[in-house]
């Protein structure tokens, strides 16, 4: 197991180098930089600038600048926002998106989980074809349009009731969370439920739930010891990549719900060139990306033995 | 005959397909008496599966339905049982074992805890006390180094290990009957052997009945007292094995010994297969199921289904040429048929 561990975290290294490097080669693809945004400058203070940020200097020293830095933590200061380092802009606003992503992720599989589950031990009957039909949904609509009609419900409950019951858009309490993490996770509940359904359907059909029957176990014993634990394996296996969609992803929910987490600046910064965020919050999301597969195949060694001892 | 432990009368079950009802077991009948191996003969899909799995509840309902017939444990009914009930005799007075131990077993689960997961659930055992008398249940099956191998998981055992595992599994509550669903099909012959042996021994320690399903004549010989030769979803004859062997009464079973492989007869000579195939149960034929394919056949068996004839002591088969009325085949020979 601990090898096993080892072997992932330097495979790991090894992405986020690769995350890194292919950033920074298609940022300095991109035409223009990060000067050329304001009004004109001239050409002395324009060397000036490029003298300070480093920028006068071959891309491959550049690169090899860049590298060191990471390695030491530093993401450098923002090119656009006056004074902010990359850091205190990562360190401000991804909790922020992460509390959103973690209760996102929680909806999703908890929700995915359970109607999956649901929709196996109801097959073909009226509870199946109905979550089914929320589930084609889920995948079909993008969700900004959830966000605007989640919204639009919370205005209808909160005129009801004749005062805020629930905030509409903000950040701050645990009510603020509630609905664009449910937003943010709806996608995601939506697949995890086609998932968990058809592999529950397999794992039915499986000869050890005879066994388990020919024992003379009660069908809920069945149901939650043989059937629900072999069924969910899958759904853990793309827990890790869905994750990382949701944390990333956010920034639609983000906006709309007016909440300050970080992929607002994640994408103002590829808008504005701003060279050390783009590098910054890439490595950022890549790393935690990288490191959340990390933990779903630990966590998946932990409930398929025979991925923790092969 | 000793005492009769599970009596099985005139069963029947079809299954609704898209394809139209098959009718997989037409009416079979059968005894299992205590301390006694009756062997359930015949070819895929004559309904021998199908029959066991009936009384152990595990057929799916629907598609699957009993039309007709009785079976009874210790004269309590064990048919159309909801769960909660057959449970007081699933896994408790009737263990089964099946064809694949390499999938019937849970994958992520360790032996041991499937083992003691029988016993708490009936005896109400503790986790540590089951776990330990898994154990025990392991080296009474002869798995070496029982204490260890029972923290392990199936993908970590052979299969001949795992066979061992699943009629451990199935004896934890001393049951008097084991079913054996074709135990030895998915292993290779020397593995078998040693199973069949295990089976023998186990019988024999534990005073308990098998009912063994298999479609290997070798085996028959080797483990069963009585035997049971099933077609088309019939029992055709059923008696002692000795009856069934030199005795043997229906066109089927000759059929069948015929078919065997033997290593006396001379290596050039190749086998003799029963022609044609079996009925379309969809369609059962109204005479007898083997009709087609019989060398013997008369104008009665296509019409009308053979009656239940007592050709010995404990002896019967379904066949007309065993009717008193019958022509001997010995007359037929001479006859020139």
């Amino acid at each position: 197991m601990l090898m096993y561990t080892l072997k992932r975290l330097l495979a790991g290294v090894i992405t986020v180098w690769f995350i890194a490097t292919a950033t920074f080669i298609a940022m300095h693809q991109v035409p223009g930089d990060p000067l050329m945004n304001d009004k004109a400058v001239s050409a002395e203070i324009r060397a000036n600038l490029e003298a300070k940020y480093g920028l006068d200097k071959p891309v491959t020293t550049q690169y090899f600048i860049f590298l060191g830095n990471m390695l030491k933590g530093d993401f450098g200061i923002s090119f656009t926002q006056q004074n902010r380092k990359v850091n205190d802009i990562i360190r401000d606003h991804f909790p922020v998106s992460a509390t959103l992503g973690i209760l996102a992720i929680f909806f999703a599989a908890t929700g995915g989980v359970l109607f999956g589950a649901l929709t196996a031990v109801y097959r073909n009957r009226m509870p199946d074809v109905a979550i089914m039909f929320l589930v084609i949904l889920g995948i079909s609509v993008p969700s900004f349009v959830f966000a605007a009609l989640g919204q639009l419900m919370l205005v209808n409950i909160n005129s009801l009731f004749g005062y805020s019951v629930i905030p509409v858009a903000g950040w701050g309490t645990i009510w603020h969370m509630l609905m664009p993490s449910l937003v943010l996770g709806l996608t995601t509940m939506a697949l995890l439920t086609r998932l968990m359904r058809s592999s529950m359907l397999e794992v039915v059909n499986e000869d050890y739930i005879k066994t388990a029957k020919a024992k003379g176990l009660s069908p809920t014993r069945i149901f939650f010891r043989h059937q629900l634990r072999n069924a969910i394996l899958p759904v853990v296996t793309v827990l890790g990549p869905q994750i990382a969609a949701i944390t990333t992803g956010g920034f639609v929910v983000e906006l709309v719900f007016a909440i300050p987490g970080l992929g607002r600046y994640f994408v103002q910064a590829v808008q504005q060139l701003d060279y050390t965020v783009i590098m910054g919050t890439t490595v950022f999301y890549g790393a935690f990306l990288v490191f959340m597969v990390i933990v779903v195949d630990i966590l998946y060694g932990f409930i398929d033995p025979r991925v923790r001892l092969s | 005959m000793s005492e009769t432990l599970l009596s099985v009368r005139d069963l029947e079950v079809e299954f609704d397909t898209y394809g139209g009802t098959v009718k997989a077991v037409r009416g079979v009948s059968f005894d299992v008496a205590k301390g006694e191996t009756l062997a359930i003969v015949g070819e895929s899909g004559c309904g021998k599966s199908v029959t066991v799995q009936t009384l152990m509840g595990l057929i799916p309902m629907p598609p699957g339905r009993i039309t007709n017939g009785t079976a009874t444990l210790k004269d309590k009914s064990i048919l159309n049982l909801p769960a909660a009930e057959a449970n007081k005799f699933r896994g408790v007075e009737i263990g089964m074992i099946f064809q694949d131990p390499m999938s019937s077993l849970n994958p992520t689960m360790t032996i041991g805890d499937q083992i003691a997961e029988t016993l708490r659930v009936h005896r109400g055992k503790s986790h540590q006390e089951a776990f330990g008398m898994a154990i025990e249940l392991l080296e009474k099956t002869h798995i070496p180094e029982a204490a260890k191998r029972a923290r392990q998981y199936p993908f970590e055992f052979s299969g001949g290990m795992l066979q061992r595992a699943m009629i451990a599994q199935s004896l934890a509550c001393n049951p008097s009957i084991l079913i054996a669903d074709e135990p030895t099909t998915a292993l290779d012959v020397t593995i078998q052997a040693q199973i069949l042996e295990l089976m023998l021994e186990l019988q024999r320690t534990e005073d308990m009945s098998i009912i063994l399903i298999t479609h290997d004549l070798a085996v028959v010989a080797r483990m069963a007292d009585r035997v049971a030769v099933m077609y088309a979803g019939q029992v055709v004859e059923s008696g002692s094995v000795d009856d069934i062997f030199y005795q043997s009464a229906h066109p089927y079973t000759l059929g069948l010994k015929a078919a065997m492989p033997s290593n006396t007869h001379d290596r050039d000579k190749s086998l003799t297969p029963i022609l044609g195939s079996p009925p379309d149960l969809f369609q059962p034929p109204a005479g007898c199921g083997y009709c087609a394919r019989c060398p013997h056949a008369m104008k009665i068996c296509a019409e009308h289904l053979p009656e239940i004839t007592e050709v010995g002591d404990e002896h019967h088969a379904r066949c007309w040429l065993q009717h008193e009325s019958a022509p001997t085949i010995e007359m037929l020979h001479q006859a020139g048929g």
